[in-house]
């Protein structure tokens, strides 16, 4: 067997699966320890709990009715539409959802327009591209920035980056990619799966706890949640 | 303070403090600057970027980091960042898409930092005045019943059968004061009296210690003094069974 084989069966097999249940389980972890932590130290969200602070938070900051987007439009509305081409193209994109027909699972649903795919991915790429040179280019922001804030940044483009070389034989006649590009989108779609639980791309789960629990906080005082 | 500075000391402090929360801002912050301008200091100082929120509560991750082993010096830097570039204000946790609570993280380094004996010196000697006499300005109950009575006095020629009753059992309002009101503004609380009365609200002031609202203790941190200023006011609240507690402007 040689090493692309090997790569490519432990990326289509046994890979697939530790990602996916390190994604899911992680993030669950993620979520019971905050909720055990919480439970133990943070006394002040317990006593003062209240469902309705916390829904108005919550529905406030995923969609853009808040006072940041109020102040900072471009921004925050660039941050929106990465995020939402972030979700959607992965689970919605046609090619996806016919691996899913074919696993062991059969689970099928409805594709986005292949058009729809390629813009939004570009989309993505382009506001990508924007988050790096900010980060590089803005003095306030380099300042703050962690190598880890770097990192993921590209860990997060590149299954992106990859499959739009994929699906549109971008690299073909370039000899390495050309013969690997599949392997290599699947490998960097399953890094980025495994390191959500671990770093800061957490917030996709923790941010409902963050946000809820400083709503409950400002909430009973009166401030603006 | 003392030279050395004991890491255990640091850690055993920070660790039965920083909760889920705590834990969680430290970790998702992913730093896309939009606290920046939120911060008064940072646009008071030229839109100086040492001064973004998120900057300044780098020094939790950092000790927690060290684990504890920095020096004096170190310590000293925390204390320049926490009481002069931040005054826990909450303005930016306002625009944070995940609410990240900076003030909090601020309150708890100037706890750490008042652990160790570095608080700024005239919060120092606030604490000990509302240790021994309950209110920061160190004023007796003797010269605070003879100030609210001399007050009374003073305005009575004003307004006749104007009262400040003090320790009215079941009035509705319990009113209380900051200490430099009975030690250099007593006139306020002559305004404060006047108004009561045309107004014809059942009050009463506290005679024992709990008439002060001021909680200087909160602002370095001394969580332990803050919550016995606090509840020494309930106390008289509940004693004088009144309904509400009003506090000076």
């Amino acid at each position: 067997m040689d090493l692309y084989t090997f790569l490519y069966d432990l990326a289509t097999g046994p890979l697939l699966w530790i990602s996916f249940l390190t994604f899911i389980i992680g993030s669950l972890f993620r979520a019971g320890l905050y909720i055990m932590a919480s439970r133990k130290m943070d006394k002040v969200t317990h006593e003062h709990f209240s469902l309705k602070y916390v829904f108005l938070g919550l529905v406030r900051w995923i969609l853009p009715i808040n006072r940041s987007v109020k102040k900072n439009p471009v921004f925050t509305i660039l941050g929106y539409i990465f995020h939402i081409c972030l979700i959607v193209v992965p689970i919605w994109y046609v090619g996806h959802i016919s691996l899913w027909e074919d696993s062991r699972f059969g689970w099928t649903w409805t594709a986005i327009p292949d058009e729809w795919a390629d813009y939004m991915t570009l989309t993505f790429l382009a506001i990508a591209v924007f988050f790096l040179l900010r980060r590089i280019f803005s003095k306030d922001i380099r300042l703050i920035s962690t190598f880890s804030d770097y990192l993921l940044l590209v860990v997060t483009a590149l299954p992106f980056l990859t499959g739009y070389f994929l699906s549109h034989g971008t690299l073909e006649n370039v000899s390495f990619f050309g013969e690997n590009m599949e392997l290599i989108h699947m490998l960097c779609g399953e890094l980025m799966l495994i390191l959500i639980p671990f770093t800061k791309l957490s917030h996709f789960i923790l941010f409902f706890f963050s946000r809820g629990a400083t709503a409950v906080e400002f909430g009973r005082r009166g401030y603006s949640v | 303070m003392p030279d050395e500075v004991n890491p255990q000391e640091i850690i055993g402090f920070l660790k039965p403090r920083i909760g889920a929360r705590f834990r969680t801002w430290l970790k998702i912050c992913s730093h896309c600057g939009i606290c920046a301008d939120t911060c008064h200091y940072y646009i008071a100082n030229g839109n100086d970027p040492k001064m973004i929120p998120s900057y300044k509560v780098r020094f939790l991750v950092d000790l927690i980091k060290k684990k504890g082993k920095v020096d004096k010096e170190y310590l000293e830097k925390v204390y320049h960042t926490v009481y002069h570039e931040c005054n826990m204000c909450r303005r930016c946790t306002l625009y944070c898409p995940f609410g990240i609570d900076i003030a909090l993280m601020i309150s708890l380094l100037r706890s750490l930092l008042f652990s160790q004996g570095l608080a700024p010196d005239g919060l120092v000697r606030a604490i000990e005045n509302y240790k021994k006499f309950g209110n920061q300005m160190a004023v007796t109950e003797e010269d605070w019943v003879d100030t609210i009575e001399w007050c009374e006095e003073e305005m009575a020629e004003e307004l006749v059968g104007l009262k400040i009753p003090i320790d009215k059992k079941g009035a509705k309002i319990m009113y209380t004061v900051n200490a430099r009101e009975p030690m250099f503004y007593p006139q306020d609380i002559m305004e404060v009296a006047k108004i009561f009365h045309v107004a014809g609200e059942d009050w009463t002031v506290p005679r024992k210690e709990g008439w002060d609202d001021t909680n200087l203790a909160m602002f370095c941190g001394d969580i332990k003094t803050a919550k016995y200023i606090v509840q020494n006011t309930f106390k008289r609240a509940e004693e004088l069974q009144v309904k509400q507690i009003a506090i000076t402007e």
